[in-house]
């Protein structure tokens, strides 16, 4: 077995049990979709910076309750959203930072008109996100961005399969409005 | 307005965009929405919000949290909060609450025997109740004289 081989759950194991490598193992593993959903949640790198390392160390403190029917993933994803939703709380953020430069454009696209659309959509789209309320906000992106099921996201935003359902189409239906309502 | 307000399908609809639903419903839905003017083009749209998401770039935070987190954690600074493990009392741990409780039964059961009581002796017939309104001359105090000499 490689050094950093094997399933999150024989590393949470391990942490578990007090090693703190196991434990670095998982954040390598964890990090950039943490930081890339808090990033989105909040829309400041700064912010996503300081939480991200706030949630993993919240979850270090709480890694002696982890229990093995849980998903590692989805159990931090859990940690990192209540992380968001308090900074959200504290500091009662309605509009975001703008996010604009901390993206790059996709570099697959050769043609420079089409590159500038695709970064324009790009830019609609955050901007367009920024001004969802987090709860449609946060369920959107653990399906879009994270590919999460149903089940998981249930897990993560303590929901039922139902509600999942339904407020996934409300997230989508707000997000197209505000998103027609930003076209020129 | 867009199109997803007005159709009574969108929940399904979107389940269906992310394969959450199960082959005959799937099926269903497919075979409606093909021929369907209202449901058409919010099937459309929530496969466009999907193309959209899927381009959206992955920024890196360029950090090594392992290291950052590691070392807050080396610091002493965080440690992990074990389990809570549910109590056992001892029986003197116990005992003053559940003193404490009979106690309070007790006194509860005396004054609501009490109270019960009194009520009975203070039960009026109408016409004593009545007897603050009639035409006695001033010099009485008590207007139910009776009942409190009858006591």
């Amino acid at each position: 077995m490689l050094v950093s081989d094997g399933p999150d759950e024989v590393w949470v194991r391990r942490a578990q049990a007090g090693d703190r490598k196991a434990y670095s193992e998982l954040v390598r593993r964890h990090q950039d979709p943490v930081y890339r959903y808090l990033l989105r949640m909040l829309g400041s790198h700064d912010d996503a910076l300081e939480l991200t390392q706030d949630a993993f160390i919240k979850a270090w403190q709480a890694l002696p309750q982890w229990q093995p029917e849980a998903q590692f993933r989805t159990w931090l994803f859990r940690i990192a959203n209540n992380t968001a939703l308090d900074a959200l709380r504290r500091r009662k953020l309605v509009e975001f930072v703008p996010l604009e430069d901390a993206f790059d454009a996709p570099s697959s696209e050769p043609d420079p008109e089409r590159q500038a659309q695709a970064v324009q959509e790009v830019r609609q789209l955050e901007a367009s996100l920024k001004r969802l309320a987090p709860e449609h906000r946060e369920i959107l992106l653990l399906r879009e961005v994270e590919e999460m099921s149903y089940e998981e996201i249930g897990r993560v935003l303590s929901l039922s399969e139902g509600t999942v359902k339904s407020r996934l189409a409300r997230a989508r239906t707000a997000l197209i409005e505000i998103h027609a309502r930003r076209r020129p | 307005m867009s199109a997803a307000e007005t159709c009574p399908r969108t929940e399904d609809i979107s389940a269906l965009v992310d394969n959450e639903l199960d082959g005959s419903a799937r099926a269903a839905l497919d075979a409606h929405v093909a021929g369907c003017a209202v449901c058409a083009p919010v099937m459309a749209e929530f496969r466009q919000l999907r193309t959209r998401f899927a381009a959206l770039p992955e920024p890196a935070p360029g950090v090594d949290f392992a290291d950052l987190v590691d070392r807050r954690i080396a610091a002493g600074a965080v440690v992990p909060k074990s389990k809570p493990k549910p109590r056992r009392l001892r029986w003197w741990q116990v005992a003053p609450a559940a003193l404490g409780g009979a106690l309070s039964l007790s006194i509860g059961a005396y004054l609501g025997s009490a109270l019960m009581l009194g009520s009975q002796l203070t039960a009026q017939p109408a016409a004593l109740q009545m007897a603050a309104f009639t035409a006695t001359p001033p010099g009485t105090l008590c207007p139910a004289l009776q009942a409190c000499t009858g006591l």
